[in-house]
C-alpha cells in the first residue's frame, strides 16, 4: 500500500494507492500523476531490461504510463496496479524493440568505483556490459520473465498473471532463459 | 538427468516450491554433487545478474510525471444515456430473479388455495372461487376456438378461469414460464461472455 505525498505546494490529505488509482479512474490527474511518481522507476526499469537504452527506456516508460492511462477505467484492483503497469511496460518495450534496433546505451554503462582500482573497474564495467547484452540477447519472452523475476523480484504467480501465461510456462521459460545465459556468461561465471 | 532435480533448481532457488516436491529437492541436493553444482551456478548466475546496475535515470522524477501529464490523452467519458442503459443491462439477471421468485410465489400459494379448497377448507369460498361446472366452460370450447371470434375467445378464458379449469393448467404455465425465464437469462449469460470476452481481446490488444 503506498502512502500518498503532497506536492507542488499543495496540501492533499494523505491517500492510499487504491484511493489514487480510484480517483484516477475517475479522470483526476493529479492522481495519476502521484502513481506515475511511486512506479516510475520500476516501470523504466523494466523497459531498460527489456531494450537496453536508457533514453529509449524513459520514453517507452511514458508511452506506457499513457497507455495505463487510457485504459485504466478498465482496471480491476484484483491483482496488484505495479503487476498491471509491468505488463504493459512488458507490452511497450517489445513495440519499442521492433520499431528500433536494440543498443547497449553507452551513458549508462557503470561508473567506475573510486574504491575499486581502474583494473577492477574496467572488469567490473566489462562484465555488466556482457551480462546486460546477453540479457538483451534472451529472446523477448523468456526475457520478460527474467527481468520481472531477477530484477523487479515477482514471484511466478505474480509474473503469470503479469504476463497472462500458465505458472509452467513461468517456470520453463525461467529454467530456457537460464540456460541460455548460463551458456554465454561462462568465463564470466567461473570469474565470479 | 531425468532423477536430478535440475527442472526444479530454478523454483527452488526461487522459493517457489512446495510440500513434499520441496523436501524432495533439499534432500536430493544435499546427496548429489552434479545437482550441488548445478544450484551453485544458478547462484552465481543470478549474482552476476544483480552485479548489472540498474538505468541512471536522465530526466528528474517531477519533471518525468510533468511530461507524462502532457502526453495524456482526455479521457471520453460515456453519455448518461448509456451508463443508464448498461446498468440496466447488468441488471437483467436481478429483475429476472425477482420475477421468478414472483411467479413461483403465485404459483405456490395458487397451489396451496387450490389443495385447501378442493378439500373444502374454505367453506362458502370454495363455492365462489370453484363454481360447478355446469355453467363453466369445459376444454372442447378451446378446441373450438379456433373457428371462433375473438369476443367468444374471451369469453372461453374467462369461463375457464370461473369454472376452476385454469387452475389445472398451473403445473404447465408454470413450466412454460420457468422455460422462458430460463432460456432469457441463458441468452443474457451468454451475451454477457461474448461481450467480456471481447472487452478482453479489445483490452490485451490495447495493451499491447
Amino acid at each position: 500500500m503506498m502512502e500518498g505525498t503532497a506536492s507542488g505546494g499543495t496540501s492533499r490529505p494523505v491517500e492510499t494507492e487504491l484511493d489514487l488509482i480510484r480517483k484516477a479512474q475517475k479522470g483526476d490527474r493529479w492522481a495519476f500523476g502521484q502513481l506515475v511518481h511511486h512506479h516510475r522507476e520500476g516501470v523504466i526499469n523494466v523497459v531498460y531490461r527489456m531494450c537496453g537504452d536508457a533514453a529509449l527506456a524513459e520514453d517507452a516508460a511514458q508511452e506506457a504510463f499513457v497507455r495505463a492511462w487510457t485504459h485504466l477505467p478498465r482496471y480491476k484492483p484484483r491483482s496488484p496496479f505495479r503487476n498491471w503497469l509491468y505488463r504493459i511496460a512488458v507490452n511497450v518495450a517489445r513495440d519499442a524493440l521492433r520499431r528500433e534496433r536494440p543498443s547497449v546505451d553507452i551513458e549508462s554503462v557503470v561508473v567506475a568505483s573510486p574504491e575499486r582500482g581502474p583494473q577492477a573497474a574496467a572488469e567490473v564495467e566489462e562484465s555488466s556490459q556482457k551480462v546486460r547484452q546477453a540479457v538483451l540477447d534472451l529472446p523477448p519472452a523468456s526475457r520478460s520473465v527474467l527481468v520481472l523475476r531477477e530484477y523487479e523480484d515477482l514471484s511466478y504467480r505474480e509474473i503469470a498473471d503479469t504476463l497472462g501465461i500458465p505458472i509452467g510456462t513461468v517456470m520453463s521459460r525461467l529454467n530456457y532463459a537460464r540456460g541460455l545465459l548460463r551458456q554465454t556468461l561462462t568465463p564470466y561465471m567461473e570469474g565470479a | 538427468m531425468k532423477d536430478h532435480a535440475s527442472h526444479w533448481l530454478g523454483a527452488y532457488l526461487d522459493g517457489e516450491l512446495r510440500g513434499l516436491r520441496l523436501r524432495w529437492v533439499e534432500s536430493h541436493v544435499e546427496e548429489c554433487a552434479a545437482c550441488q553444482s548445478e544450484l551453485d551456478a544458478l547462484l552465481t548466475l543470478r549474482a552476476l545478474l544483480l552485479e548489472s546496475p540498474a538505468v541512471e535515470t536522465i530526466t528528474r522524477p517531477d519533471r518525468f510525471v510533468a511530461q507524462v501529464a502532457l502526453r495524456l490523452p482526455r479521457r471520453q467519458e460515456r453519455p448518461p444515456a448509456q451508463r443508464a442503459l448498461e446498468m440496466s443491462w447488468k441488471m437483467v439477471p436481478v429483475g429476472l430473479l425477482f420475477v421468478l421468485a414472483f411467479v413461483q410465489t403465485v404459483f405456490i400459494v395458487a397451489g396451496v388455495l387450490q389443495v385447501a379448497l378442493s378439500l373444502g377448507l374454505g367453506g362458502d369460498v370454495a363455492a365462489v372461487v370453484l363454481p360447478s361446472s355446469a355453467g363453466g366452460v369445459s376444454f372442447p370450447d378451446v378446441f373450438a376456438l379456433s373457428q371462433a371470434s375473438l369476443a367468444d375467445a374471451f369469453r372461453v378464458v374467462v369461463g375457464l378461469v370461473q369454472s376452476g379449469a385454469a387452475l389445472a393448467w398451473l403445473p404447465v404455465l408454470n413450466l412454460l414460464l420457468l422455460v422462458v425465464i430460463g432460456m432469457l437469462y441463458w441468452s443474457w449469460l451468454a451475451s454477457w461472455w461474448v461481450r467480456r470476452r471481447h472487452q478482453q481481446l479489445t483490452a490485451s490488444n490495447g495493451l499491447g
